[in-house]
C-alpha cells in the first residue's frame, strides 16, 4: 500500500557518529524538515552493503540517502572513503536499472550540521516529489 | 574634555515635539505583508546599526536605515515617509550585514508594499517613470521607434539568427544624450576588433531593474516577458551589455541561463579581447584615471578585475584607486531607482565621490556604467567643482587608445 | 524454544516532548499487532525509574525475550536501557531503540505518528532478529594525557595528580600557562592573572605524580578507552634539560633578538630564551631561525657562557610513546586575527591594538612595562574599546565569544587607572551573566566610562574637522541616539572572536573526536555530557570546547579530571561488543576483507585457510561485513539479517503490491 498521500519514502542510511548525530541535533534544535525519510542507523557507511539500497527500494522506497562523516572525518578512519567507490558501483547499478540518479544521494554530515541534514532531506523530498513516485512494479512487464 | 564635551552636545539628538509615551500595539498585517513581498530577512535584525554606518546617505543627509528596519519590525512604519524611497540598493550595508540581512530585499518589499497596495503616494518622478516604461518601454516615455536612434551612422547591423552577440544598450545609451557616447564608442572598438554584434533597436524594452526594486513587481515580469520572448525569437545566444544594472538583472532575474543565453558586460568582452591580441592599444593616455568600482558590477556582481585590466594596458595611463575601492567603492547614487529621483545638488553621492577623486589626484574618473556616468556628468558640470576630473567611460578611453 | 519472540514495545511519552506531537494511543493500537509482540505499554516518561521498572516487571512476569523503546535517541538513552534489561536478567544486547523524538516529534510539523509506526516498526522487526552478546571488560591503565597546558591543562593535570594518578602534561610552548599567564587583571575581582597562576603552575613542575613534557606535540594516537597509546614528538630545545639549572646566563649573553610571541609582537627577546620570566620548566629553548648559529655555524655566545654545559646544538627531535586510559583536550583557543576587516585598520593604522596586545601592555612584565601608551610613547587622552570584533558577525564567527563584554569593562577599568584617558565602550548588547559581573559593570560605569550602543562601520585616520586631526575616528551609528557619531580618539582596542585553533581539525582528526559548525570539538551531549567526547575516554575542557571565561574552564577542567578518574578508578571498561565475525564455512580466504581493515584486526590463517577476526583489535565498523564476497562475514548486532528486517518493518506501509525478485 502507498501512503495515502502520496509522499515520497526515504530511507535513510546513517552513520552512528557523525550522521546520526547531526539529524539528533537537528531534533535537539527543533529544525523543522518534512517527515518523509526514515533512518536506519549504522555504525559506519562503511557497513553499507550495496544491497541495503536495493532491498529499499524493493520494499518501496522512493530515495535512498546515505550519510557518513565528511572526509577525513570517519570514526573508524577511513570507511566513509570506501563508501564513496562503492557508491560510484552502486550509481552505474542503479542507472542500469532505471532508477534516476536523484534517487540515491550520498552526503556528508558531521555531527554539528544539523541544520545542514535538515536542508538535505527537505531538498531531498522536493525532488522526490518533482520526480514522482518509483513505483516500479507498475512498470515490470509480465514475463 | 570640554571640547569633546561640547561636540557630543553639538550632536545630540533632536527631538520633535514633546515626548509622548506611545501604545505598542505592533500592526501586524503591515509586518506580514512586508515580509511576504520579500522582507522576510526582517526578522533577524539586531539592531546593531551597522547599515546607518555604511549607507552612503550619511554622507551628505541623514538616514538611519536600522531604525526604519526597527520600525518595520513592529509595523509601525510611515508608508508615506520619503525614507522608503532612499536606499539607492548599493548594497554596502548587507555585504557586512553581521545577521546576513538583505536590506535591499527589506527596501524592496517596502516599495512593492506601497505599489501593489497604493496604501502610500508614489513620489511624482518615481510615478512618472514607471508609467512611462510600462507605456513606452523607456523611462522618459520617449518614442519606442527611437530606441535604435543613438547608433545614426554608426552601421550596426540589426541583430538576426548567427550573429554572435546581441548588443543590449541601457535605456541611458538609447535616450540620454550625455549617456549615448558610451555605446558609441563601444561600437567604434567592437568594428575595430571585428566583433561580429548586432541590435534590435526598438523590438526591445527597459530591462526593468530599476522597475523592479522601484516595488513594480508587475511591470518587472511584463517586461522581462517580453524581451525574453524578442531574444528567443530572434535566436539570441549571447547578450553584450553596457550596464551593470542590466547585466546583474539579467543574469540573476531573467530565465536567460536555463536558455542557454549567455549575458556578458562589456568589460568581459573587452578584457578578453584584449588579452587574445584582438584588441591591441597602442595609442598612449599620459592620465592619472581613478577608476570607479559601479555597485552592481562590484559588489553585485563580483567583477573587479576586468576593468583594472583594461585600463592598465592602455599605455601611458596610471591607474590610481579611489579610497573606497573594489566591495568598498561608494556608490554613485544611481542604483534603486534613485536615477529618476531629483537628489538635490549637496546631497548626491557622485560629489563626495568626485571630490575623493580630486584628492586623489585624478584627472579622470573611468567609470563602466550609465548611471554612474550620468551622476559623474551632473557634478562636474561647469562652474560646479573647481579642478574637476573628466568623467570617461572604459569604452571611451579604449576608443582613444586604439 | 529459540524462535518464541516474545517482544515487549515501550512508548515513552516524554512529557508532551513526543506526545505533543504523535499520537500515542493510535501509536499503542498499531504495535500491538507486529509480529512477535505480547505487550504495549506507554509510559510518561519511560527512563524515569517506574518506567524502567515496568519493563523490568514485563520480563520477569510475562517472559519477555526482546525489549523495544520508542522514545528519544539511542545516543541518549540506550546504556539506559540496556542496564535495566540487564538488571531483570535480560542480556542487554536484545534491546532496540526507536528513536521518535529527535529525529521525529521534534523535527516534522506533520506525518509525525505515521512515521512513528514505521520506526517502531522497524524497531520491532530487528529486536526480532538481534542475538544476545557477552560485555567484554579490559582493564585499564591508570594514567592520564592532558593536552595542552593553559589553565585548563593545569587544573586537570593537578586534580587527578592530587589523586595520586600519573599525568603526562604535553605542552607544545616552551612553557606552560597558556592564555591565562599573557593577561594582566582578571575579571570580575581584578586578581593578577600571574600571581593566581604561577602557583599552580609551580605546583606542575613540583608534583611527584605529573610528568610535565613542553615543547612537545601528539603526534599519534592508538588504541581505545582504558588503553590508549600515545606517541609524543619531543622537540630540541638545544638545551639539556637535565643539565640546565636556569640561571638565565645564557639569554643574558645572546646577542641576538627578534619579536616575542608572548608579547604579541610588542616586545622583542633573545634567539634563546624563555616566553616570560615566570616560565615553567625555567629551561630557555633555542630558536632556530633566529639563532645565527643554525643560520651561520657562528656564535655560540650561549654554550660558552653556560657553565653546566647545558648547550647542546646537535639535539634532535626525540618520540616518545606512552599508554594511558583516558585522555583530557585541553589545547585552549586562537584570536581571531581582525585584519581582514579591513575597515577596522588592524595593522594598518597605528596605535589600533587587539585585546590580547593592550592585555601585553598593562601587564608589570610586559614591552611597556604596565604603561598603556601610544606608539609614540605618549600616553591617550582617549581610548575606544571595540566590541564583537568578528564575533555574532556571520561574516565571521556567529557565536558570542562570552568573555568580551567583561575584559573590555576591565580594560575600561585599567586605562583610567593608569591614564587620564576618557573611555569610550562600543558595543552592541552588554552581556553581564556571571557571577559579579553585573556589579563588575555597574562599578566601572561608576568610574565614568561613556557607552555608546552600536557596531563601528569604519575606524579611520582621515579627519573631517579640525578636532578629528591627528586621532583616530570611531564611526558608528550610536544606535540609542539615532544618529551617526563619528568618536576621535587615540587609541582603539579591538575585543576579537575567540576561534577554535588553527589546527583543530587535525587535532579531531587525530583524537577521533567530532567538531561542531563553529570548529571547537563537539561535546558528546550539549547539556548532560558536556566533557566527554564521540570516542569513549577522550574527553574535552576549556576553550577547546568553545569560548569561555577562567572560572568556567576551571570548572570544566575539574569535571574532566572527575570523568577521567571515575573511569581509571573502576579499574576496567566494558569495550565494544559489537564487533565482527567469520563464519569458517564460507569464507574462501580471499583475503579482501584484509586490507580494508583499518585496525588490522584481520589475520590469514595458513593453517585453516580462512581469516580470522580479533575481538580485542576489531571496532565493528563493518566496512568488512559490507566487502565480503561470499557473505562470510557476521557484523554482530547489525547484521545483514537485522538491517533487512529494519528495512522492511521502515516501509512496512510502502510495501509493493509484488514482491521484488
Amino acid at each position: 500500500m502507498r501512503s495515502p498521500n502520496g509522499e515520497p519514502r526515504i530511507v535513510g542510511f546513517l552513520c552512528n557518529w557523525c550522521a546520526y548525530q547531526g539529524a539528533d541535533l537537528a531534533g535537539t534544535s527543533r529544525m523543522h524538515y518534512p517527515a518523509n525519510v526514515r533512518v536506519v542507523r549504522v555504525m559506519c557507511t562503511g557497513r553499507i552493503d550495496p544491497t541495503f539500497v536495493l532491498k529499499a527500494f524493493a520494499e518501496g522506497a522512493d530515495g535512498v540517502l546515505v550519510a557518513g562523516c565528511h572526509a577525513g572525518d570517519c570514526h573508524y578512519k577511513e570507511g566513509n572513503y570506501k563508501t564513496m567507490r562503492r557508491v560510484a558501483l552502486l550509481r552505474k547499478m542503479l542507472d542500469q536499472m532505471g532508477i534516476e540518479p536523484e534517487r540515491f544521494r550520498l552526503e556528508w554530515v558531521s555531527a554539528g550540521e544539523g541544520a545542514k541534514w535538515a536542508k538535505v532531506v527537505k531538498e531531498m523530498t522536493a525532488e522526490l516529489q518533482a520526480l514522482g513516485p518509483l513505483a516500479w512494479w507498475e512498470n515490470v512487464r509480465e514475463a | 574634555m570640554q571640547v569633546q564635551a561640547l561636540a557630543l552636545r553639538r550632536n545630540s539628538v533632536d527631538t520633535d515635539g514633546p515626548m509622548v509615551t506611545q501604545v505598542l500595539n505592533p500592526y501586524k498585517e503591515a509586518v506580514d505583508i512586508v515580509k511576504e513581498l520579500g522582507g522576510d530577512d526582517l526578522k533577524l535584525c539586531y539592531q546593531c546599526g551597522l547599515c546607518s554606518g555604511l549607507c552612503p546617505w550619511n554622507l551628505v543627509k541623514n538616514f538611519i536605515v536600522r531604525k526604519l528596519i526597527h520600525q518595520v519590525q513592529l509595523g509601525l512604519v510611515d508608508f508615506e515617509s520619503d525614507e522608503l524611497w532612499m536606499c539607492a540598493t548599493c548594497g554596502a550595508c548587507v555585504q557586512r550585514c553581521p545577521r546576513g540581512v538583505n536590506i535591499i530585499d527589506i527596501m524592496k518589499a517596502l516599495r512593492r508594499t506601497v505599489v501593489e497596495l497604493g496604501i502610500a503616494p508614489i513620489p511624482d518622478s518615481m510615478r512618472i517613470t514607471l508609467k512611462n516604461v510600462s507605456g513606452t518601454g523607456n523611462p522618459w516615455g520617449e518614442p519606442t521607434e527611437r530606441r535604435a536612434k543613438w547608433s545614426e551612422g554608426l552601421n550596426i547591423k540589426t541583430f538576426s539568427a548567427g550573429t554572435e552577440f546581441l548588443y543590449y544598450p541601457c535605456c541611458l545609451i538609447c535616450y540620454d544624450p550625455s549617456v549615448t557616447r558610451m555605446g558609441r564608442a563601444l561600437t567604434t572598438v567592437l568594428q575595430k576588433a571585428g566583433v561580429d554584434f548586432g541590435i534590435l533597436g526598438a523590438q526591445e524594452a527597459c530591462c526593468g531593474e530599476s522597475v523592479r526594486k522601484a516595488g513594480n513587481e508587475e511591470l518587472f515580469q511584463s517586461l522581462v516577458e517580453g524581451n525574453t520572448g524578442v531574444w528567443r525569437a530572434n535566436g539570441v545566444k549571447k547578450i553584450l551589455v553596457s550596464s551593470p544594472h542590466c547585466y546583474y538583472t539579467l543574469k540573476n532575474e531573467y530565465p536567460l541561463a536555463e536558455q542557454g543565453i549567455e549575458v556578458l558586460h562589456t568589460t568581459e568582452l573587452l578584457a578578453k579581447l584584449i588579452r587574445e591580441g584582438k584588441l591591441k592599444l597602442t595609442k598612449p593616455i599620459e592620465k592619472k584615471v581613478a577608476y570607479h568600482d559601479p555597485c552592481y558590477l562590484g559588489r553585485h556582481s563580483d567583477i573587479y578585475d576586468e576593468p583594472r585590466e583594461i585600463l592598465g594596458s592602455i599605455p601611458g595611463l596610471e591607474l590610481i584607486e579611489l579610497p573606497g575601492n573594489h566591495a568598498d567603492s561608494l556608490c554613485c547614487g544611481g542604483g534603486g531607482g534613485r536615477i529618476w529621483m531629483e537628489s538635490k545638488v549637496g546631497e548626491r553621492f557622485a560629489e563626495v565621490r568626485t571630490q575623493q577623486a580630486i584628492d586623489a589626484g585624478a584627472e579622470v574618473v573611468a567609470v563602466a556604467c550609465p548611471y554612474c556616468l550620468l551622476c559623474f556628468e551632473s557634478c562636474v558640470q561647469p562652474g560646479m567643482i573647481e579642478r574637476a576630473p573628466e568623467i570617461k567611460a572604459i569604452e571611451e578611453l579604449v576608443a582613444e587608445a586604439m | 524454544m529459540e524462535n518464541d519472540r516474545r517482544i515487549g514495545v515501550y512508548i515513552c511519552h516524554c512529557g508532551t516532548n513526543i506526545a505533543g506531537t504523535v499520537d500515542i494511543e493510535e501509536l499503542t493500537e498499531y504495535a500491538r499487532h507486529l509480529p512477535g509482540v505480547v505487550v504495549v505499554r506507554d509510559y510518561k516518561f519511560v527512563c524515569s525509574e517506574p518506567g524502567q521498572n515496568l519493563i523490568k516487571e514485563d520480563i520477569r512476569e510475562l517472559g519477555l525475550n526482546r525489549v523495544v523503546v520508542a522514545a528519544c535517541s539511542p545516543r541518549m538513552h540506550e546504556p539506559t536501557f540496556r542496564r535495566a534489561v540487564a538488571q531483570a536478567g535480560l542480556n542487554p544486547y536484545l534491546l532496540q531503540i526507536a528513536n521518535i523524538r529527535e529525529q521525529c516529534s521534534w523535527v516534522h510539523e506533520d506525518g509525525n505518528t505515521d512515521k512513528a509506526k514505521a520506526l517502531v516498526n522497524a524497531a520491532a522487526q530487528k529486536a526480532y532478529y538481534l542475538e544476545p552478546r557477552d560485555t567484554r571488560e579490559v582493564p585499564v591503565n591508570p594514567s592520564v594525557l592532558v593536552i595542552g597546558g593553559g589553565i585548563a591543562g593545569i587544573q586537570a593535570a593537578l586534580k587527578i595528580a592530587d589523586a595520586t594518578h600519573k599525568v603526562y602534561l604535553v605542552e607544545r610552548e616552551p612553557s606552560i600557562g597558556g592564555r591565562m599567564i599573557q593577561l594582566d587583571k582578571t575579571f570580575p575581582t581584578l586578581d593578577c592573572s600571574s600571581c593566581i597562576l604561577t602557583p599552580k603552575m609551580a605546583s606542575v613542575a613540583s608534583h611527584p605524580f605529573v610528568e610535565l613534557m613542553t615543547y612537545s606535540e601528539v603526534v599519534d594516537v592508538s588504541g581505545y578507552v582504558g588503553n590508549f597509546r600515545v606517541k609524543i614528538r619531543r622537540n630540541p630545545r638545544y638545551v639539556d634539560e637535565s643539565i640546565c639549572t636556569g640561571c638565565g646566563i645564557c639569554i643574558q649573553k645572546c646577542p641576538w633578538k627578534t619579536d616575542s610571541e608572548f608579547d604579541m609582537g610588542l616586545g622583542k627577546r633573545k634567539a634563546i630564551y624563555t616566553p616570560f620570566p615566570q616560565a615553567v620548566p625555567n629551561i630557555p629553548v633555542i630558536d632556530t631561525e633566529t639563532c645565527v648559529y643554525f643560520k651561520k655555524g657562528t656564535c655560540r655566545a650561549c654554550e660558552l657562557f653556560c657553565e653546566p654545559k647545558a648547550i647542546d646544538f646537535q639535539q634532535t627531535e626525540r618520540f616518545e610513546e606512552i599508554e594511558v586510559g583516558a585522555i583530557i583536550v585541553a589545547t585552549g583557543y586562537d584570536v581571531f586575527d581582525p585584519s581582514p576587516i579591513y575597515q577596522y585598520g588592524y595593522k594598518r593604522l597605528d596605535n589600533v591594538v587587539t585585546s590580547l596586545e593592550f592585555e601585553r601592555m598593562c601587564s608589570a612584565t610586559g614591552p611597556t612595562g604596565g604603561e598603556v601608551v601610544l606608539k609614540s610613547g605618549e600616553a591617550p587622552t582617549s581610548v575606544a574599546i571595540i566590541h564583537c570584533v568578528g564575533s555574532r558577525d556571520q561574516n565571521y564567527f556567529e557565536y558570542c565569544s562570552r568573555v568580551c563584554c567583561m575584559y573590555a569593562l576591565k580594560f575600561a577599568h585599567l586605562v583610567k587607572e593608569k591614564t587620564e584617558a576618557d573611555v569610550y565602550q562600543i558595543y552592541m548588547d552588554m552581556r553581564a551573566y556571571g557571577k559579579g559581573f553585573e556589579e563588575f559593570y555597574r562599578r566601572v560605569s561608576d568610574e565614568g566610562v561613556n557607552f555608546v550602543r552600536g557596531k563601528v562601520a569604519e575606524i579611520t585616520d582621515q579627519a573631517l574637522t579640525d578636532e578629528e586631526r591627528g586621532k583616530l575616528i570611531v564611526a558608528c551609528e550610536d544606535t540609542l541616539l539615532g544618529r551617526l557619531v563619528r568618536i576621535p580618539v587615540d587609541m582603539v582596542v579591538l575585543c576579537p572572536a575567540m576561534k577554535a585553533r588553527a589546527d583543530a581539525a587535525e587535532m579531531a582528526r587525530l583524537m577521533n573526536i567530532s567538531r561542531g559548525a563553529d570548529g571547537f570539538f563537539l561535546e558528546r551531549h550539549p547539556k548532560l555530557e558536556p566533557i566527554s567526547t564521540n570516542t569513549d575516554g577522550v574527553f574535552v575542557v576549556g576553550c577547546a570546547q568553545g569560548p569561555k571565561d577562567i572560572p568556567d574552564t576551571v570548572a570544566q577542567a575539574s569535571a574532566g579530571a572527575a570523568e577521567a578518574l571515575a573511569l581509571i578508578d573502576a579499574g576496567k571498561v566494558e569495550v565494544e561488543a559489537i564487533t565482527a565475525a567469520v563464519n569458517e564455512e564460507l569464507c574462501s580466504g580471499c583475503k579482501v576483507c584484509i586490507g580494508l581493515c583499518p585496525y588490522n584486526a584481520i589475520t590469514f590463517s595458513e593453517e585453516k585457510k580462512v581469516v580470522e577476526i580479533s575481538d580485542v583489535l576489531c571496532k565493528g565498523c563493518g566496512v568488512c561485513v559490507a566487502a565480503c564476497p561470499a557473505g562470510a562475514i557476521i557484523g554482530r548486532h547489525f547484521t545483514d539479517t537485522q538491517i533487512f528486517a529494519e528495512i522492511e518493518g521502515i516501509l512496512a506501509d510502502a510495501r509493493p503490491p509484488v514482491a521484488a525478485i
